[in-house]
């Protein structure tokens, strides 16, 4: 068997490690262009020991929602603003979304969009209202780790190209073929026209105790969550007067000499009044 | 449409979403962006469970993607009132705060370079002048403060 494919997807990774790096944030910003140049170039080296899809059509809509998906991915843990990461990744949600879709799955395409990006998103930017002190913090500039991080990221998506390519590519495995499902039998099933009512009977027969489960697994974070924000609060509260009674004391001292001091020059400098005053 | 092409590229898609997501949640520092990170992995194995459940023609794949959407939402929850309860005693998302936490013989982690605070970071969002400009106000403009 041809092994040259092992080595374009060893460049490819190589490549998708090298823009990572390049890409992730530093105290001191290069933008982020030189690096995605890097990335893409990767892309294409893995992408490229890819067997076509079939048919310029679909060719186009899939690498369109690939493309959709990766590059704001990559965007997100490059983007130093965890604000502009988040709303990255509610892009990537959408790109995947419609992957799962173009798979024929609905209900997946749909849950992903209200679910993630409606629901826990919007969890994750309230939070992020809530806790960002200042709008760029010097944490959000510095990584641990860049070159080692991003060698593992890429090291573990070149290694499963490979093995994906190379199980495919295999003649063993091309000659005793595991699974090769017809259209028809997709159009029965898993395409069917009625496709929520084929899940729903699924999950509700089938998948029944997973159900039941997941249903005590929210219950059981529900409660947990505000164990969590009770208790947070209780054991806050004879720290928190000490350096509350500080923190405003400081901050009645700071204002009322911020008044002191600009009450008059505001006042000489009221365009309407001091003027008058003086004629 | 080629089946097994489809099921391939999936694959990849899956793969590199999991990979990109675990280069951000090893390299940045931001406790919140680490979860994000984490759920764009959970993200990359939904995708390729999609493809691997339309290759078998079976339900099994989309299931188990339901069941991670609903852990997810778990998950983020917990988590999320984790990091405010953390967030509440350090002041700051840095998970390096906590390095205290770390094994005995690891060596602390010093930051070599500090970003530098200029002035021309701070970008307050400001609004744009708009409407109708008011007429001069005519003694303001010829008014001699010390007459």
């Amino acid at each position: 068997m041809d092994d040259g494919f092992a080595w374009i997807i060893f460049v490819g990774t190589v490549l998708l490690a090298a823009g990572l790096w390049l890409m992730a944030p530093r105290p001191r910003s290069r933008g982020p262009w030189s690096g995605l140049l890097v990335v893409a170039f990767g892309l294409g080296a893995l992408v490229s020991q890819l067997p076509a899809v079939g048919g310029a059509g679909p060719e186009f809509i899939f690498y369109l929602l690939a493309a959709a998906t990766v590059l704001p991915a990559v965007a997100t843990v490059t983007c130093a603003s965890p604000m502009y990461a988040a709303i990255w990744f509610a892009m990537t949600l959408l790109g995947s979304a419609g992957l799962f879709l173009y798979q024929g799955s609905q209900f997946l395409g749909v849950a992903t969009i209200i679910v993630y990006a409606g629901a826990i998103l919007v969890t994750f930017l309230f939070v992020l209202m809530l806790a960002q002190p200042s709008n760029n913090a010097s944490y959000d500039r510095l990584t641990w780790e860049a070159p080692l991080s991003a060698g593992a990221g890429a090291v573990m998506v070149g290694l499963l190209t490979l093995a994906i390519v190379s199980v495919f590519q295999n003649d063993v495995a091309a000659a005793h073929p595991v699974s090769e499902v017809t259209q028809a039998a997709l159009d029965k099933e898993l395409l069917n026209p009625e496709h929520m009512a084929r899940l729903g009977g699924q999950l509700f027969s089938r998948h029944l105790i997973a159900v039941e489960l997941a249903g005590t697994l929210l219950l059981v974070g529900l409660v947990g969550c505000v164990a969590i924000v009770t208790q947070m609060h209780k054991s806050r509260v004879p720290k928190a007067s000490g350096v509350g009674r500080a923190m405003t004391e400081v901050v009645t001292g700071g204002s009322m000499t911020h008044v002191g001091m600009s009450g008059p020059i505001s006042a000489g400098a009221g365009p309407g009044l001091g003027g008058k005053s003086h004629v | 449409m080629s089946e097994v092409a489809l099921l391939e590229n999936y694959l990849v898609v899956g793969a590199l979403l999991f990979g990109i997501g675990l280069f951000g949640f090893f390299s940045r520092r931001n406790m919140i962006v680490m979860f994000l990170c984490a759920e764009m992995m959970l993200q990359g194995v939904s995708v390729s469970l999609v493809a691997w459940g339309r290759w078998h023609n079976d339900w099994g794949g989309q299931m188990l993607v339901i069941f991670i959407l609903t852990v997810a939402a778990c998950e983020a929850a917990i988590a999320l009132a984790l990091v405010l309860a953390l967030y509440q005693r350090s002041g700051s998302l840095d998970v390096a705060f906590w390095q205290s936490l770390r094994e005995d013989n690891q060596p602390p982690h010093v930051d070599r370079e500090l970003p530098p605070t200029s002035g021309d970071d701070k970008h307050w969002p400001t609004l744009t002048p708009s409407g109708l400009e008011p007429p001069p106000n005519l003694e303001e403009v010829t008014h001699r403060s010390h007459v």
